[in-house]
Formats: structure tokens, sequence, C-alpha cells
């Protein structure tokens, strides 16, 4: 696409979902994490480095917050200034929130993030310019700049290590922004082979990699629209619905509370991952 | 995967040749282009051989002893990543950052490559059989008790045939020494329960009340206690289990706790007797033994509030049956066993014994269970070399150069040995102590059995084998250097077997009967079991012994504070580094610590009350003395830790092993005194004292939070519900 056929058919490209004449059909994929099954272990972090071919910048790079980890886990605890944390840690896996209306989305100059039409906030490397608008507008700051050429880079992939790298997912050089992706890898070649068989992806036959590997289960990923999905039923069960700023049941007086919500959900990006409270013993 | 039956040598053939030939190409020189190997062509390939798609094979993680089985994806003869095996009964398809790391193991830049013979302080290149004549050479009139072999945890047929090769050299030392390892706990179960680790089953708890029991991080086997832990969170009809941690330093299960009790160090039992006393429930000599500890004294000698037993007493009774563990918090004191005695006693008179802790299975081959050990083990090894006693020591996955605490200055005894063999993938601190260095075949390369000491369902025995071909020529696999050292001796008895391989194949399919494969034949059963990855057993559970008792449960009354050296030194073992064995492994490096967010590099953890007090703020560079000597690193203040404590990590501080891991960070181990367990011997790891001191020096703290720390701001990011305002029932 030519950046004057790009612009002439903007609408089209800037395609903010939800809009009623563009429903998702067949697929929107989506994630909901649960905060009380996490551990805060690293595996899903981890799994992604090796999924994704994400460099390791080294000990002075990260000081300059030049880190790559697509999916990171953060860590808080409570600000009422007790003296130990008794109720233990708050942990969240953060990583692209997916958002249907992605703040990234409309500041790229070149359209080098935009929105596929499964639902994905997708990059293309091949365009993008490094402006790095996208992660100044990013509210989760899960967006990440290759900085230097780490291909190339003798202490971040020695030519043995080359060897492990998924020839599945592009690697990445120098001045490009990159992010999650939610392992479009798979769900592409998931994709393709349920075409080829005449069906749309089954739940279950398709996983990201930290929720392959998260020792808890405590990531549930898969197709929204699919009734048939644990993503669904688990988005329903907890009354949040993908296009909504606001949700009903945060504004009725129902004593017991839902644990689904979305993180910033006021900025009305729409995020497509939906986290569950963390849950606390009130008995001891 | 595979289902199908084929001669696996020759897929490996085919697959890994060709494969080498797209991996190597890129570096400039193949032995292709030498001419020493063929290509073979894919038009000549097999059926499941198609380029562009994945291949995936069963083996078993060789990162911890845990024994996770892994389906490995091999694509165009390279393995690429590691799964779980959603068929073993421990991991069930999960995988942990340490599993994960596995492959940059194998692909490390810094592997030993050749065998290295010293020549004064460098290494020289040499072959095989002059490796293998100059043992030989060594060995010749030396007797059985001068010859030690030391060595990590192993099991399995490895296990055997070294049994079998000190067996032909004489000697009975065989030092198994684990640095971080649950000994005196084992020693403890041992007495409550008749065995050294039962089976803990958390997801049928609906209270587990764990004394510094790491089991989501580092503890015995955590990935298969991380799904457990999945259900006891989810409970019955929305009745969630709750987790109480007790531990003077924050572990990443205690940052998961209901409740995180900070205790005076080595009180921990003091507070098991104490909750005791608050149930009401125990009769006889136990109701003697707990009448002391009343509420007043154990909240004075633990720091725990009154209310707060109250608390976890009515809650232990109310919700029933519970788990109680004690882990390397409570057993890291010299009174490390009676602590673990008192815990194990709050089990049995909470009647939890063989309802959540159950009789564990074990392999019907007593040969391959595996060897277990602790410092205990290294300190006789060490009292030894002190001694001079032996002309030839063998080290085989271990670092005690690295490990061991400094008190026991073990590498100046080190060289009082004759001949140091040390069999190894990277030079490691031990390994460049040695004066052979023979190289090893990674994880991924390497034929094996493994019997993980943690059963779950039944009991198994894990397959390992090669992913893909040998990334560098001399390498070889540990059985296989067994063998032919073996052969040395009883030429006669092992001639038969050309191999590892070979005698591998042939000692499973000699018991193929009792592994389940009964009237298949041969190929049919070996292939099968090579395309599982894992072979499972009824197993025989035994019977945990019901015994309850106080005899000789006696707690030391506490310590008055050494004035020179006021603070306890906790180390602190992650989940990620354990005993520092793969801290090259650069995802590990850049794995942010989960509770304080650092990366490529120790700290010491502070109470922000303490560091107050001692006028210290976050990146000041402080020293850390003891007895035995002296770190310097970055202070972190961190409030999950007890303010008469500092906690350092270890597993970092290398000064070899490699460009991922020399040079970032300090080895607490270096300035553990020699301190030990009163019963079992082993090292109390808990039990140095420290001072610390301002240097003056202060850094930027290379960490992954941000400069909020560890606040939301006000804001719903992550976010908490207590249970009384949410009905988790209806859950999905």
């Amino acid at each position: 696409m030519s950046v004057s056929n790009l612009l002439e058919n903007w609408s089209q490209v800037r395609h903010a979902h939800p809009v009623d004449d563009k429903p998702h059909d067949p697929y929107k994929w989506a994630m909901a994490i649960d905060l009380d099954a996490c551990t805060g272990c690293n595996a899903c972090s981890v799994a992604c480095f090796a999924e994704n071919n994400i460099p390791v910048v080294g000990k002075e790079r990260f000081q300059h917050g030049q880190q790559m980890h697509w999916m990171r886990v953060e860590r808080y605890w409570d600000e009422d200034g007790r003296e130990f944390p008794d109720q233990g840690f708050q942990f969240l896996p953060m990583m692209c929130q997916h958002c249907e209306a992605a703040p990234c989305e409309t500041v790229c100059p070149v359209a080098a993030t935009n929105h596929t039409a499964d639902g994905l906030n997708s990059q293309i490397y091949n365009r993008c310019i490094g402006s790095r608008y996208c992660s100044a507008n990013c509210p989760f700051k899960v967006r990440y700049f290759n900085w230097y050429d780490y291909p190339t880079d003798e202490m971040v992939w020695p030519a043995e290590m080359t060897q492990q790298m998924n020839p599945d997912v592009s690697v990445r050089s120098k001045g490009v922004m990159e992010k999650c992706t939610f392992c479009v890898q798979r769900l592409s070649a998931a994709k393709v082979t349920a075409k080829g068989e005449g069906r749309i992806v089954r739940e279950g036959e398709v996983q990201t990699a930290c929720q392959q590997a998260c020792p808890t289960g405590a990531i549930s990923f898969g197709n929204l629209v699919n009734p048939e999905s644990r993503v669904h039923k688990q988005w329903e069960a907890q009354q949040v619905d993908l296009v909504k700023d606001k949700q009903e049941k945060d504004e009725s007086d129902e004593k017991a509370v839902l644990r689904g919500y979305r993180i910033l959900e006021e900025l009305r990006a729409y995020p497509s991952v939906m986290y569950l409270e963390r849950v606390r013993e009130s008995a001891v | 995967m595979i289902d199908s039956g084929f001669d696996r040598r020759d897929f490996l053939k085919v697959l890994g040749w060709s494969g080498a030939a797209v991996a190597l190409s890129g570096c400039g020189n193949t032995s292709i282009e030498d001419g020493k190997e063929t290509v073979v062509s894919y038009v000549e390939a097999n059926d499941y051989m198609i380029p562009g798609i994945g291949v995936y094979f069963n083996s078993t993680c060789a990162q911890c002893d845990a024994g996770c089985s892994i389906n490995g994806r091999v694509r165009e003869g390279r393995v690429l990543k590691l799964e779980g095996n959603p068929d073993s009964a421990i991991n069930k398809g999960k995988l942990c950052a340490l599993g994960q790391a596995g492959v940059q193991h194998h692909y490390n830049p810094d592997r030993v490559r050749e065998p290295l013979l010293r020549n004064g302080s460098k290494g020289e290149t040499i072959t095989w059989e002059k490796a293998y004549a100059l043992i030989a050479e060594k060995l010749s009139g030396v007797q059985g008790e001068e010859i030690a072999f030391l060595s990590g945890g192993v099991s399995g047929h490895l296990k055997a045939l070294l049994g079998n090769y000190l067996e032909s050299l004489g000697t009975k030392n065989h030092f198994v020494y684990e640095a971080v390892a649950p000994g005196v706990t084992r020693a403890a179960n041992v007495k409550a329960y008749g065995v050294d680790m039962p089976r803990y089953r958390f997801d049928k708890a609906q209270v587990v009340l764990s004394f510094g029991a790491d089991f989501l991080g580092s503890w015995v086997s955590p990935v298969h206690f991380s799904q457990q832990y999945a259900q006891f969170r989810k409970g019955v009809n929305g009745q969630r289990g709750v987790l109480i941690q007790v531990e003077s330093k924050m572990t990443l299960t205690g940052a998961n706790a209901d409740r995180w009790l900070a205790v005076k160090p080595g009180t921990e039992g003091v507070l098991a007797l104490g909750i005791i006393n608050a149930l009401g429930m125990a009769t006889g000599d136990v109701a003697e033994l707990v009448k002391g500890y009343d509420k007043a004294r154990v909240s004075h000698e633990t720091g725990v509030s009154p209310g707060q037993i109250d608390k976890i007493a009515a809650l232990l009774k109310l919700r029933s049956p519970s788990l109680v563990l004690a882990g390397s918090a409570a057993e890291g004191y010299a009174h490390g066993s009676q602590n673990a005695a008192a815990i194990n006693l709050l089990n049995q008179v909470l009647g939890n014994v063989g309802k959540t802790i159950e009789a564990p299975v074990s392999v019907p081959f007593p040969q391959m269970a595996p060897s277990k050990g602790n410092t205990a083990a290294l300190k006789l090894l060490n009292d030894g070399l002190a001694a001079g006693k032996y002309k030839v020591l063998f080290n085989f996955a271990a670092n005690p150069v690295f490990t061991a605490p400094g008190a026991f200055k073990f590498k100046d005894h080190l060289s009082k040995a004759g001949f140091k063999v040390a069999f190894a993938h990277y030079l490691d601190e031990t390994a460049l102590q040695a004066d052979l260095v023979l190289p090893l075949d990674s994880a991924l390369e390497d034929w094996g059995t493994q019997v993980p000491e943690y059963m779950t369902e039944g009991a198994q025995i894990n397959i390992q084998q090669p992913l893909m071909e040998r990334l560098h020529a001399n390498t070889r696999g540990m059985g296989d250097i067994l063998l032919n050292l073996i052969k040395q001796k009883k030429a006669d008895e092992y001639k038969g077997f050309e191999d590892y391989y070979a005698y591998l194949r042939g000692a499973m399919l000699q018991n193929k009967g009792a592994l389940g494969g009964g009237g298949t034949d041969d190929d049919t059963f070996w292939n099968t079991t090579l395309t599982q990855g894992i072979v499972k057993l009824a197993g025989t559970a035994g019977a945990l012994s019901a015994h309850v008792g106080a005899a000789g449960l006696t707690l030391p009354a506490h310590a008055a504070a050494d004035e020179q050296y006021p603070l306890h030194l906790i180390p602190g073992v992650t989940a990620n580094l354990r005993d520092g064995r793969h801290t090259n492994q650069p995802w590990l490096q850049e794995s942010p610590d989960p509770l304080t967010t650092i990366v490529w590099d120790s700290w010491v953890e502070v109470h922000p009350k303490k560091a107050t007090e001692l006028g210290i703020v976050e990146g000041d560079i402080v020293e850390v003395t003891s007895k035995t000597g002296s770190v310097k690193a970055q202070v972190y203040l961190f409030p999950g830790i007890h303010p008469e404590a500092i906690s350092i990590p270890v597993g970092r501080g290398h000064d070899a092993m490699g460009r991922y891991a020399r040079g970032y960070g300090v080895n607490p181990f270096q300035i553990m005194d020699a301190v030990f367990e009163r019963e079992t011997g082993e090292l109390a790891m808990h039990e140095t004292r420290v001072n610390i001191k301002k240097t003056g020096q202060r850094v930027l703290v290379v960490k992954d939070e941000g400069s909020a720390g560890a606040l939301q701001m006000g804001r719903k990011i992550a976010a908490r519900v207590s249970t009384d305002q949410v009905d988790l029932s209806k859950e999905v």
C-alpha cells in the first residue's frame, strides 16, 4: 500500500474497533489473566524471550531503560505505611493490551501500527521509521524500541545463540519499534490450518507462549467471539464488555463484586486483556 | 509429535546432519564443507521431515532435579524452544523460567569444547584418548580410599553406572553434594512420618501454613506445586484456600500469601508450638510440651501479635484439612531439626497426616533412586582434602569452589588433592582448579534416565534423549565417559556396550516387563518409550508412620544479640538462579528478581526502618562483614525482611563461567560461617551473623520498577479484593 493510497483510505486503515458495521468475525483474540493465580514467577516472561527472538540487552542498557521484555511482571506492595507487606505483594503480568481504540495507532505517521481484522494491534516492522510516537502515547508502556542493532551484537547474540532463534518470527533491527503480538505467528499458523480444513480455529488449538508456560494456568487466551471459548465465558461471567469504557456492574450497588476489570479503562482505549483481581483472605 | 515407531538414530543422523548444514553455514566453517560429513538432501528425507515445520520430541528438563518432562521443538535440525510435556504428572505441560532457559545452556557460547589438560595456569587441548590414558595412569597404584568422587544429585542408569565404576576402583568415597537442598527437613520428615519426602497435597488443603518453604519458587518441585497451588486457590464451591507464610525474609511464596508474618529469625519452631498451645487440641506429652508456650511468651519471642496467633489457630480449627510445611527458613539454624520437628508436630496435632500428607510412591528400582546430599557430605570431603587424603578427585555436576561456605576454605584444601578431574559444561570456579577438564554434552544432546525425588501420581522414570546432534564435535555424554572409564577396569564385562546409548537401551530392554512393556517386541517398546519420554510405573506406596510425640523436642532459649555482628544474614535462594549453576544463561540474568525487580546484579535487602536507623538509602554500597569475610554490594530497601536481618541472594558473584556470569554481583557463600545443624551436621545457612557499614559509594540500582517504586499512586492497576466482598463460586 503506497502512502497516498494509505491516506486516501485512512478510515479503513485506521479502523478502530468496535464499530457496528464491522463486527469481529470470525475472530477477536483476547486474554484474561487471573491475578489470584499469578505467582509472579516470570515463566511467562522468559517463555516470551524464547518464542519471539527478544534481545537480552545487558546491564548497562537495562539501566538506560532499554530493556525489551514484551511480557513483564510488575510488582506492587501496599502504600499504607505499615511495617511489613503482610498481605504479600501484587504481581501483574503486563504486555501489549491490544486496545480496540489504541492510542498508539493514531499517532503513527506511517501507519506502521494498526488494527487487524481479528482484533490485534499489529506492528509492521518494515514500515516503521522509528519516530517512537506510539511508545510515547501508550498508557501501558509496553512498546519497546531497538536502540541498537542487536542481531549483530556479539554479547546479545553470539553465533551459537542465533541458532536458537525462532524462524517464524522476524528479527528486528535498529530503529524499529516492537511489542507483544499475542504470538501472531502461532495464530497465523492455526488459522491457515483451520482454513484448509474449512473451519475456524477451535478453542484450545492455539496458545500463546506465555499461556503455555504459566505453571498456575493464570492466563487464558482465545477467540472472544466464540461462545465456547474460556475467554468468552470469563469475560461474560465477569460482566466486562469489550465495547464499554464504563462497565454497568461498577455502577450497581450489589455487595459481592466481580473480579474482572481492565486497566485504565477510563482512557477509552478498550483493551483486549481483562484482569481478575487478586483475592486476599479476610479471616486472617 | 510423531507417534509411529521409527529408528531414532537414523532420524537424528538425517535431521542432525542436514540441520547442521543449515545451522552452521552462517558461521563460515562446517565439517560438511570440509568433506567430513555428508549432507542428506531433503529429497531423500523421511516423511516426517518437512522444511519449515517443527517436529516435537519428548525429553527431560535438566535445569533442576524436579524432573519436569519437556517437549522440544526441533526445526531444520535445531532445537528452538522447550515446552512442558502435557503427559507428565509432574508438570502437566507447564515449564518454569529456569526450564525455558535450558536452550541457553545448550547454545551457550562459553561451553567447554575440548578436553583440557593443565599446563601451568593454562589449559592445553588434548585428545580424548590421551585424557583416558592419563586418568588410567593417575589411577594406577592408587588405593581405593585415596580416590574421591564428588557429584551433585544423580539418579537413573547414570547413578547405577557410576556406582559400578566406583566399585571397580574399590572406593566408597562418593560425596553427593547439593548446595541448596532440604537436608534437615528430610531428616525431620523421617522422624515424623517415616519417609524423607512425603507427598504433599496442596490441592486437598484448605489452609497452607508454610514456615519458609518457598514451594512456588525454589523448593523441591515448584512447577508441580504451582499447579496444585492454583487448584488450592480455586478451592471447592468458591471456598478458596488460604496461604499463611511465616519467615524472616519474604520469598516468592511469601509474596503470594494471604498473611505474611515476619518472625524473628530462628523462632519458627516457637511459633509452631505456640499455635499448638492456642489450638488446645493436644494431649499427653505434646500438651505437656506446649504448656509453657503461651501467647504472651510466644508473641514476645517471635514478634507475632497474640491476636494474630488466635486468628491462625481459629482458622486452622475451622478449615480442615490443612497443610503445614517446614522449609529452608526453619531448617537453616543450628536448631533446625528441632524447628522442623515442632512444625511437623503441628501437622500431626491437626490430623493432617494421611489427608494432605500422603505416603510417597517410589520406583521399584532402588539402585536408580536419586542420591541426595547436602553440605555435610562436602564437609566430610573438605576435611579429607585438608588432611591430604586424596590422590585423585573427580568432580561432576557440583561447583563447590563457588558454593562452599567461605569458612571451609575449600579452594585451598582442594589444591592438596593430587590429580583433579572435572567433568564440566563450562569452566566454572571448580573446573578452573582442575588438572583435567572433560567437556560434557549439553542436556539436550545427551542420553539418560532420570528419577525424580518427588513423585506425584504413580512413579515415573524420565527419559532424556538428544534433541539434536552435538553442537561441538568433541564433547561427550557423561554416560559415555563413565563407560569408557569402567572399561579400563572391567573390559570384559562391558565390552558388549559400544556406547552409553547401547547400555541404556540394553538395560531398559532387560527390564521391559517391569517397565510396562511386557508382550511388546523390543523395538516397539523402545520407540514407544522414547516417543513418550516417560515410563510410568505403578510404583510402590509406602506407609507413613503415625507416630505422634514430643520426645526429645526442646527449642533453645532465644540467644542474645551479638554486639559485633548484630544482624542475621539470610541467603536468598531465588527461583531462577538457585545455587548459581545457571547464572550464565542471559535470559535468567535479565529476568528481574520477582520481589525486588533487580537484574544483572546482587543486592542487600535492608528493612526501611533499619536503613533509616543506619542512615542508608537505596543504592548505597555497603560492606557486609561476618566472622569469615566480607562482601560489598548495593542496598535495596525492602519491607519484606525482618529488621534484625539482611538478605543477599545466592547464585551471582561468579569469577568464572563465562561472559554472562563473570563479574556480576557478589557471592554470599564466601562470607558464610561454618555453623552446623546440631542433629544432621548440615550447614546452618541462616546462622551467619553480620554487620553492615556504609562505604560512601552509591550507585543507581538497575531494576525494572519505575520511579514510583512499588506504589500504584492510587490507581487501579494491580487490584485486590478481600474474600468477604467477592463470590467465587460462580466463576468460570
